[in-house]
């Protein structure tokens, strides 16, 4: 409803950011605000000092180096879904982009946000896990990259410490790889209730499931049992038992059971998606 | 420079230059609201979920209520109060009042801020894409149907 | 019927101009542009912004509250705790019997809450923020107490909500009309159904309910802008509360951002507010957070129907039915034991059953206070009549279209009286229905079914048929409680014709949406012969106007008949006084007059024998010295629509409780996903009859909203409680209403059947009666008949309802029986 009483400061330089950040245990970072706002305003989290990033122009850069697409933690989804550069590249990213809330929500919001946040009914946790990608964080010591396996680690909570900033998250040229994203939502659209990502390339496959975890659960076992046959019969055949391996939460949209199957059906729908785009 | 509790910020809204002093914690609706008393914009949930609160912030639709006043430091607004010209409306205001997209009215404010969104990167959208740029907006009066139907009158020039 | 004329209840003959025409409506201009003026917009110098401090129990003991730390808070004006409202106010009046009557209902809880979010006291700044911030220093000592959940469980009073009342049960009695026993000996079938359920949600307006209050010291006078939709009520509970005269309580409203029956019961709130402007001397403001609104504003009824047993001819006659009806209306009853009552509206839905038995019972809950939502009552007990329909078609394998026209009322029967007296005044249900198949293409369902099913979906087709019964006859609540001393209806407006001319009128009715300013112009332009722009009505309500009456207010689909009517009423007082003013300046006879065109003139006459309006308006109010001393024209005049509905009969819970019945025939196409349980729904059609459509385009927007909250409730809205009484969607995040994307292609098509018994034929129609909730469930159970046939019990299927179903047929199937002879 409304917010506690907070300081601000909108910096103009990353150093500037993480020296206020630093400055404060109770300073957090402000990205597109979407969710964080909205945390506070119903007091669930009361930072102190709010650290505005909004100044820091070269993380909302979108770009293709070495390491495949760099997108800046403060790329936006509507940035995401607009992008020709991830449209070619990796346009799962696009797609999956443009189904997050809605329009204006999608013109603030930003995938640092989204998985810093690493609220665990949020799209692009799963996703990156799928993808491989890697997160690079910025500290007092320094610059370091995270695996998105390990960036993860627990409700609200991930690798970058307090005092440091997520500057950018870097996502694997595809080669042949096709990718795949697949959610029951609340109303089309909407929030999901369990989702499942898949990347296929070289007869392998990255799966991650949403929703039943703290983190994106990597779905090991299938990954095992496909043994490079992505027809629908094996597909289907390795998903079974998945259920049985996870712990989701109860809630008012799903139990714990109907989760376990909805993850069964959201990853054989993500694994032949991402099969029928590869190229290898 | 150092965190500060509130600041004077600088606005342009509906073209004109509003200075003021605001906690940092002020959410942008209330400062439009009650600091700046335009009044079109409404505030109908608590999540950021409704959409009532839609402005254009620097060309871009946005929720007015998940944003507070000072990230809009030097920022450009529209507001519905921006949309009619010396109290001629447009021909998506129009439209709305002749296709009966309004009922109550309160959700109309929003409505159009993300319709006149649409409409400006999209001058001719489909029945689908006008769904979705409008998807942030609920309204509980009309269940939508005139409303997409009066935006996709102005798209197709019939209004 | 003649499409240019309307014969009226009074047999005099309408000339529909502008009556029957989508004309501009007036409200549109000022809401496009962002001018609208909602309560929380009006701005008083000095107001206090005022935040509720509410109970995070569902049920508590309340040891203590210390509002010091909260007072001490620089910008606090003040506080008000429960302990000040039971010295400064009396409890509300209850409507029921005991022991319902002897609950006492407090503004604020007093030694006790009842239902998670229940406020317990107040704080008041110098803005929303420091508002907020101080309720959070409030610090409140509860004990908890067990919590009461499910309203069967209550009616056994192990624990007691209301100790003043002694027991959960807030009313119950049996409703018998015919002989259903006989019935059910005679019956072929006999289809028994253990268990239905209708759930609990709301039509969430999106503006939520609140007011600006000022106090005037010298007069006692309160001022509330606010957005109360039926302020005759409101003043009623209040005053006495309050120990003031009822005109101390002005209602002011203008814009209202939908209300849908949830703005019935804010006296408590407004209670605290007056209280507060009171006590610190200046202006108070509360705008209800959506949080609170879902919390702790009101919820739309939740009922229970238990062993229904339904008698069947052989050849798919219905002949009666018999129910268990457990109604919970959460921690407070306050308006809703009338729902005990009301449902009796519609006791046989669309059908011709004449032996029912209806055994009602409602009782308290730890749940947020029930009030009337968007269907009120009857959207229950038709959603049951539709289910059973439904149930017993597929039980005996009955085709569901045949099984509905065999039993719907027929035209050919109208006007229809009820087993309980109620008389249906028009309508043509069969004809709306094939309307309505033909619109869903009914015809190609085979077709869809193969299409469907090769992209491993489950098709389902299902009809909801629904009354939208409108104009109570308050009388209904003698059934409920013989001493209460309220019957019949009425609704005023004004109507005036000023100095230079210009038509005014003021309403009763506290519009939010339904376009009444626009509407009721039309209605006096054809009756004075003008055009609607000329017509200005006042925007909104305001008691000081005096142009309300003990029942004025926007609710209960009645609106086109009762306000229309009082406009109707109002505009031939003005219209027959022009007419005599006119000829007596023309010296003419009354007879030789016609009003057109903003003139009054002689028949035929020369362009001089013609008097523009303001010449009529500048004589009466300035130039009057040479009308004789018997005539007496004001050119103003107030009436009071009364329907006429009899005295009910108390004993035999019988009698006219209601004056008009509009109806929408819905039929609509699912295709269900077997792996996740979701549904979409693939096509659908609403047909409504509402009588003459004195704004086709106003109607038709209601039958789109009607529809799209049924649909929102059919399959997403939930307001879901855990044991502890908590409420687990207490907000839009969790508690989704459909958006754009949700809503499928809607067809819609309309009867016209005049209703005999309104002033212009109307018949109020903006509830709708869920018909899309009936429709759905219906299409649900049709799709998943081939898995095991289970039954839909539930009136929300959300995927997981959905699923659970999928995967155990059998355990709703054991709630049906079927017994042949």
């Amino acid at each position: 409803m409304l917010l506690r009483e907070v300081e601000y400061a909108r910096p103009s330089s990353l150093e500037e950011a993480l020296r206020i950040l630093g400055g404060n245990d109770g300073a957090r970072a402000l990205a597109g605000g979407q969710t964080l706002i909205n945390v506070m305003k119903s007091r669930a989290a009361s930072p102190d000092v709010l650290v505005d990033l909004a100044g820091l122009g070269e993380l909302t850069k979108i770009s293709t180096g070495a390491g495949g697409l760099e997108l800046g933690a403060m790329v936006t989804y509507t940035q995401l879904a607009s992008s020709s550069e991830v449209d070619v590249t990796r346009p799962i990213l696009g797609v999956v982009a443009a189904t997050i809330a809605d329009v204006q929500v999608r013109n603030r919001g930003t995938i640092g946000g989204n998985i810093c946040s690493n609220d665990p009914t949020n799209h692009l946790p799963p996703l990156l896990v799928a993808l491989d990608a890697t997160m690079t964080i910025v500290g007092p010591g320094g610059e370091r990259t995270v695996s998105a396996d390990d960036f993860f680690l627990g409700v609200y909570m991930t690798a970058v410490a307090t005092g440091e900033l997520l500057t950018k998250v870097t996502v694997p040229p595809p080669g042949g790889a096709g990718d795949g994203f697949a959610a029951l939502t609340i109303g089309t659209d909407g929030t999901c209730i369990v989702s499942a990502a898949a990347s296929v390339a070289d007869g392998a496959a990255r799966i991650a499931i949403g929703c039943v975890s703290g983190t994106p659960v990597r779905a090991a076992e299938m990954e095992a049992k496909l043994g490079g046959d992505f027809g629908e019969a094996s597909v289907r055949e390795a998903a079974k038992g998945l259920g049985t391996t996870l712990d989701p939460p109860g809630d008012v949209h799903a139990s714990a059971d109907y989760r376990r199957h909805l993850a069964e059906v959201m990853a054989v729908r993500a694994v032949l998606q991402a099969a029928g785009r590869a190229r290898s | 420079m150092e965190p500060v509790a509130s600041e004077t910020i600088s606005v342009e809204i509906n073209g004109e230059l509003y200075e003021r002093e605001v906690d940092a914690r002020r959410l942008l609706v209330h400062f439009i609201r009650d600091d700046v008393d335009l009044t079109g914009t409404h505030i109908g949930c608590d999540t950021g979920n409704c959409g009532a609160c839609t402005v254009q912030l620097d060309g871009q639709a946005i929720k007015s209520c998940m944003m507070l006043a000072v990230q809009a430091d030097g920022a450009s607004i529209r507001t519905v109060e921006g949309l009619a010209a010396d109290g001629e409306l447009n021909a998506l205001q129009q439209s709305f009042s002749d296709h009966h997209a309004l009922q109550c009215g309160y959700c109309t404010p929003g409505m159009l801020m993300s319709a006149s969104h649409l409409l400006e990167q999209n001058p001719h959208p489909t029945e689908e894409e006008i769904r979705k740029a409008l998807q942030g907006n609920i309204c509980r009066c009309t269940g939508y149907v005139n409303i997409v139907e009066a935006v996709k009158a102005v798209g197709e020039g019939r209004s | 019927m003649s499409t240019t004329t309307i014969t009226t209840e009074s047999g005099t003959v309408l000339e529909k101009g502008a009556i029957g025409q989508s004309i501009p409506r007036k409200e549109d201009r000022r809401l496009v542009q962002g001018q609208g003026v909602f309560f929380d917009d009006i701005r008083r110098h000095g107001t206090g912004y005022v935040h509720f401090v509410r109970s995070p129990y569902a049920h508590a003991k309340i040891v203590s509250i210390d509002v010091s730390a909260a007072l001490a808070l620089d910008g606090v004006y003040g506080t008000i705790t429960g302990d000040e409202v039971a010295i400064h106010t009396d409890p509300f009046f209850e409507m029921s019997t005991p022991p319902g009557a002897n609950i006492k209902d407090y503004a604020l809880a007093v030694g006790k809450v009842r239902f998670q979010g229940e406020p317990v006291a107040a704080v008041c700044a110098t803005t929303r923020e420091l508002a907020r911030d101080a309720a959070e220093l409030v610090e409140v000592e509860y004990e908890p107490l067990p919590a009461l959940v499910d309203a069967e469980e209550a009616a056994k009073d192990e624990v007691v909500l209301h100790e003043e009342a002694g027991s959960n049960i807030v009313w119950s009695g049996v409703f018998d009309w015919g002989d259903v026993d006989q019935a059910l000996a005679e019956a072929d079938h006999v289809v028994k159904i253990k268990r239905l359920h209708f759930h609990r949600f709301s039509s969430t307006p999106l503006e939520c309910s609140g007011a600006l209050v000022e106090y005037q010291k010298g007069t006692g006078q309160w001022t509330l802008y606010c957005n109360h939709q039926m302020p005759g009520v409101g003043a009623i509970w209040m005053a006495p509360a309050l120990r003031c005269g009822i005109d101390k309580l002005r209602f002011v409203t203008q814009d209202i951002g939908g209300a849908f029956g949830n703005k019935i019961c804010l006296h408590p709130y407004y209670v605290v507010l007056c209280l507060l402007a009171r006590k610190l001397g200046r202006p108070v403001q509360w705008t209800e957070w959506r949080t609170d609104q879902h919390t702790a504003n009101a919820h739309g009824n939740e009922r229970t129907f238990l062993d229904v047993e339904v008698a069947v001819k052989a050849d798919g006659e219905m002949t009666g039915f018999k129910v268990k009806a457990v109604d919970d209306c959460g921690a407070f009853p306050r308006y809703e034991p009338l729902g005990c009552i009301i449902w009796a509206q519609v006791t046989p839905g669309c059908y011709g059953w004449r032996n029912i038995r209806v055994d009602f019972t409602q009782a308290c809950t730890n749940k947020a206070p029930v009030s009337p939502n968007r269907g009120y009552s009857r959207m229950q007990h038709l959603w049951l009549t539709e289910r059973v329909v439904d149930i017993v078609a597929a039980e005996l394998g009955l085709d569901p279209v045949e099984v509905r026209k065999r039993n719907y009322v027929k035209a050919e029967q109208m006007p229809y009286e009820t087993p309980n007296g109620c008389v249906y005044d028009s309508g043509d249900y069969a004809r709306s229905l094939d309307i309505a198949l033909e619109l869903i293409g009914y015809d190609r369902l085979d077709e869809r079914r193969k299409d469907a099913a090769a992209r491993g979906k489950l098709l389902g087709f299902g009809i909801g048929s629904t009354l939208d019964s409108g104009t109570n006859n308050f009388g209904q609540s003698q059934l409920l409680n013989p001493e209460l001393q309220f019957s019949g209806n009425n609704e005023a407006a004004m109507v005036k014709l000023d100095i230079f001319g210009e038509v005014v009128v003021t309403l009763g009715t506290v519009p939010q949406g339904q376009g009444h300013e626009t509407t009721a112009s039309q209605v006096v332009s054809d009756i004075i012969g003008c055009s609607p722009e000329q017509v200005h009505v006042r925007p909104g309500h305001d008691s000081f106007f005096n142009s309300s009456a003990g029942f004025s207010g926007t609710y209960a689909s009645q609106f086109a008949v009762t306000g229309l009517g009082a406009v109707k009423g109002a505009a031939e007082l003005l219209r027959d006084e022009m007419i005599k003013l006119a000829a007596f300046v023309l010296q003419a006879p009354e007879e030789a007059i016609e009003l057109a065109d903003g003139f009054a003139r002689i028949k035929d006459g020369p362009e001089e024998a013609a008097l523009p309006f303001m010449a009529l308006g500048a004589i009466v109010n300035a130039n009057n010295a040479f009308l004789p001393p018997d005539f007496n024209p004001t050119l103003n005049h107030r009436y009071v629509y009364r329907p006429y509905f009899g005295v009910v009969d108390v004993e035999k819970k019988m009698g006219k409780l209601t004056l008009t019945y509009a109806s929408q025939i819905h039929a609509c196409l699912v295709e269900i996903d077997p792996e996740t349980g979701q549904t979409e729904i693939v096509d659908y059609a609403a047909v409504d009859d509402c009588g003459v459509r004195v704004h086709p385009q106003i109607v038709e927007g209601q039958v789109h909203g009607a529809t799209a909250h049924a649909i929102g409730a059919a399959l997403h809205e939930d307001f879901v409680y855990d044991e502890d009484g908590t409420l687990l969607t207490p907000n839009f995040y969790d508690y989704h209403v459909p958006h754009t994307m949700d809503m499928p292609p809607l067809k819609t098509g309309y009867v016209e059947s005049p209703s005999p018994v309104s002033p212009l034929g109307a018949k109020g129609m903006g509830e709708g009666g869920g018909g899309g909730i009936h429709a759905i469930c219906s299409a649900i159970q049709d799709a998943l008949r081939s898995e095991g046939a289970p039954i839909v019990y539930d009136s929300c299927n959300p995927s997981h309802r959905v699923w659970s179903m999928l995967q155990d047929a059998e355990q709703t199937r054991a709630l049906v029986e079927v017994t042949s002879k």
